[in-house]
């Protein structure tokens, strides 16, 4: 067999290894490396290994001069060299030669970074070529220079996000304050506006109850108008301040246990005469009649009007209108929901729905009268509930408002319809009260006064019916023979006292109860009115509780007579 | 190409002629990086836009950016990020250019997708060598001129560069022959 192993001479192996040594048994050095010899002057042919370098970590002696014997033993180990003199760590391999026995080290320095080879007065020409110490070192120093400008970039981008912070918490602190500023702007505006209004609104009312003198027809309808305008106004002003409450953080809920029947009820009552002028179907469907919530019962009617007002405006006549309550009992939530058959609501339209001043086409806007503030403010107050607020709709169908709040406690409530059939009561003018109930005429062209007086003797107990002038008031007492009218005198068309006298001259009523309510407090009215036939006077602006207290005084008369 | 070359642009840019000026070279180069890492690979085509508009934005010549460029390369941004490992790369300029072979070898080695420029030396004697550049990329030969008179300074060696080939127009690589002062100073 050939030795194919190559035959290097001196300069050859040194340029290869030129941080090889080789020792004799004694330890001694026998050659070195071009470089060694040049890194380490002193450790030349003769020096004592032992003088020169200390073997450091070994794996498993704790040895630190060399020796023959070890050299045998730890034959697989790697050796790492410490020089005495400088700052040099050699890595060799050992191989034993024989004849005479010799000691090869074959190795190269260990350097962790450039700046350690500068400090060795290393260069990178002092490496053999297929040493890796040098491409090792390289890639050291790339993965350094990438882990800077990894640092340097990550810098910059928390500065870049820092700097965005700050001129975030700038804008919306800037934000802030001009909301704070609309809010206060709005707040005092609307207060300021609602001043002369009130004196527009009360003049109007004088000058159309005749305080300041008599007006013609054609003068009542513009002061009527004026009236008209004067209410849309104040609403719409009353919509901006809780707007702007709610807004500026002003608007505080007042938290009580409510009846949630009580509410719906209240709430159609006071819609119900709009939906009678549209000849709507109003009713009620509640899946639980005796659930209380938590809620604030001004504004949970407030909320649950503004739907009913909306669905009402929006629905043509012979249509119906719905609010149904449900309790979630999973979500611990009650569920209210407006249901309509109105114009319904296209799907791209629904998310301007909510917007302040929003109202989808400016057609409507001038068919339908609106603020554009109602559902705004529903949401806002609902929100405020801790609820929200869905819409389905479909175009020529009809549209469902719902609003959910939060319930708790509803899992221990006995349900009240066990078989799941809902129940729908139908609100009309003459309500659930029995028919024996006494039957009210309540004539009066101003709407307010007319809804203001209605509540209150429904509240009572009373059934109600409505006029709103004086031949309206002659023509409703022949079809529903009331038990008592309460007679506005100034009213158009005919007014009070023309429309008594025209009564009084009927045989049928010549002893229904009639009570004359006027502002015209003037010397001589109460004569004028009981002279046409009024059993009784009562001047504006009325005392409720005196009013049906009057009331019935006159139906027990009128029953023992 | 490497990204500490358009870091160097930036750098260039930015320490000579403002950040503000830097920003409009960005932008007019259409790049949104809000920095480079060094030895990340980028295309080339952004490399050549951020040259293109810095002759635009600076008012220079393509030469002129470009040798500036190769310098500052050397001087500043490969010495911040490489300086132990460059000077360990000769004791003399002389050393040193013989080195740069086996330097790009070793980048290309430990970058596989950075594909850098190939070297070769010849006449190698005591004031001089003749430096051989083969790259696919064209027109950057004023870069390698800029970078060598780099080196130069590096070495505190005044170094003189001429250009002897031409890939431009028709050789097969650029060829450049390097002189300098007969002592080095390192």
């Amino acid at each position: 067999m050939t030795d194919s192993a190559p035959m290097l001479d001196r300069g050859q192996f040194s340029k290869l290894f030129p941080f090889h040594f080789i020792l004799d048994g004694d330890m001694r050095i026998l050659d070195t490396g071009s470089v060694l010899a040049r890194i380490c002057p002193k450790v030349v042919p003769g020096a004592a290994i032992n003088d020169h370098f200390l073997m450091f970590r070994l794996a498993s002696e704790p040895v630190k001069s060399l020796s023959r014997d070890f050299i045998l033993r730890q034959q697989s180990t790697l050796f790492v060299f410490k020089s005495t003199s400088t700052d040099l760590m050699l890595r060799c391999q050992v191989l034993i030669l024989r004849d005479p026995e010799r000691y090869l080290f074959l190795g190269s320095p260990w350097v962790r970074n450039p700046t350690e080879l500068k400090a060795l007065h290393l260069v990178l020409q002092d490496f053999a070529l297929h040493d890796s110490t040098v491409d090792l070192l390289q890639l050291v120093q790339a993965t350094s220079t990438s882990l800077h400008d990894a640092k340097q970039l990550s810098e910059k981008l928390e500065q870049r996000v820092a700097d965005r912070t700050a001129e975030l918490v700038l804008a919306n602190s800037e934000l802030s304050r001009v909301m704070r500023s609309k809010d206060d702007f709005l707040s005092a505006m609307s207060h300021e506006l609602r001043t002369p209004l009130n004196a527009i609104l009360g003049l109007s009312e004088s000058l159309a109850e005749g305080v300041y003198g008599d007006m013609n027809v054609k003068q009542v309808k513009s002061i009527n108008t004026i009236a008209e305008s004067g209410h849309h106004l104040l609403a719409l002003i009353n919509d901006l301040l809780d707007i702007a409450k709610i807004g500026a953080g002003k608007m505080e809920l007042e938290l009580t246990n409510t009846h949630v029947e009580d509410v719906c009820q209240a709430s159609l009552r006071l819609v119900l005469e709009l939906a009678q002028k549209k000849n709507l179907k109003l009713a009620l469907s509640m899946d639980n009649k005796s659930v209380m919530l938590t809620a604030d019962e001004r504004r949970l009617k407030q909320i649950l009007v503004n739907l009913l007002s909306n669905a009402i405006k929006f629905t043509p006549e012979g249509g119906s209108v719905t609010l149904a309550t449900t309790c979630d009992v999973e979500s611990e939530s009650l569920m209210f929901s407006v249901r309509d058959t109105g114009i319904g609501i296209a799907a791209e339209d629904l998310s301007r729905l909510f917007s302040p001043f929003t109202q989808l086409d400016s057609k409507l806007s001038r068919q339908y009268a609106g603020t554009g503030l109602g559902l705004t403010l529903v949401l806002r107050l609902v929100e405020m509930h801790g609820g929200s607020v869905t819409v389905e709709s479909e175009i020529g169908k009809g549209s469902c408002f719902t609003i959910r709040i939060p319930c708790k406690g509803l899992d221990t409530l006995i349900p009240h319809n066990p078989s799941g059939t809902t129940t729908l009561s139908e609100i009309t003018s003459i309500q659930e009260l029995p028919s024996n109930t006494p039957l009210i005429l309540v004539a009066d062209d101003n709407e307010i006064n007319l809804m203001t007086v209605t509540d209150y003797l429904r509240a009572n107990k009373l059934r109600v019916i409505q006029a709103r002038d004086g031949l309206e008031a002659v023509k409703m007492v022949r079809e529903h023979a009331p038990s008592l009218v309460l007679m506005d005198i100034q009213m158009p068309l005919m007014d009070g006292l023309d429309a008594i006298a025209h009564l009084r001259a009927d045989d049928k009523h010549t002893t229904m109860p009639i009570i004359a309510l006027t502002s015209r407090a003037m010397v001589g009215d109460r004569e004028r009115c009981i002279a046409v036939g009024a059993n009784d006077y009562l001047s504006k602006p009325v005392n409720m509780k005196q009013l049906v207290k009057t009331i019935h005084t006159h139906l027990t008369k009128d029953e023992t007579r | 190409m490497h990204g500490m070359i358009n870091k160097s642009i930036e750098d260039l840019v930015t320490i000579k002629f403002g950040a503000d000026k830097w920003e409009a070279v960005k932008k007019k180069a259409g790049v949104t990086e809000s920095a480079f890492i060094s030895n990340q690979s980028y295309p080339d085509a952004m490399t050549y836009g951020l040259v293109g508009a810095a002759t635009e934005v600076l008012g220079l010549t393509a030469d002129q950016v470009l040798y500036a460029f190769g310098e500052f390369w050397v001087t500043h941004t490969a010495f911040k990020g490489y300086g132990d490992m460059l000077m360990s790369a000769g004791r003399t300029i002389g050393e040193f250019l013989d080195y740069l072979p086996l330097f790009h070898t070793r980048v290309a080695l430990i970058f596989p997708n950075l594909k850098p420029p190939r070297f070769e030396c010849s006449d190698r004697h005591a004031d001089g060598i003749t430096m051989h550049y083969f790259s696919d990329r064209p027109g950057l030969s004023m870069v390698v001129v800029g970078m060598l008179n780099g080196i130069g300074q590096l070495y505190k060696t005044p170094v003189v560069v001429t250009q002897s080939k031409f890939k431009d127009k028709g050789a097969d690589h650029d060829e450049f022959v390097v002189t300098w002062g007969a002592v080095d100073q390192k």
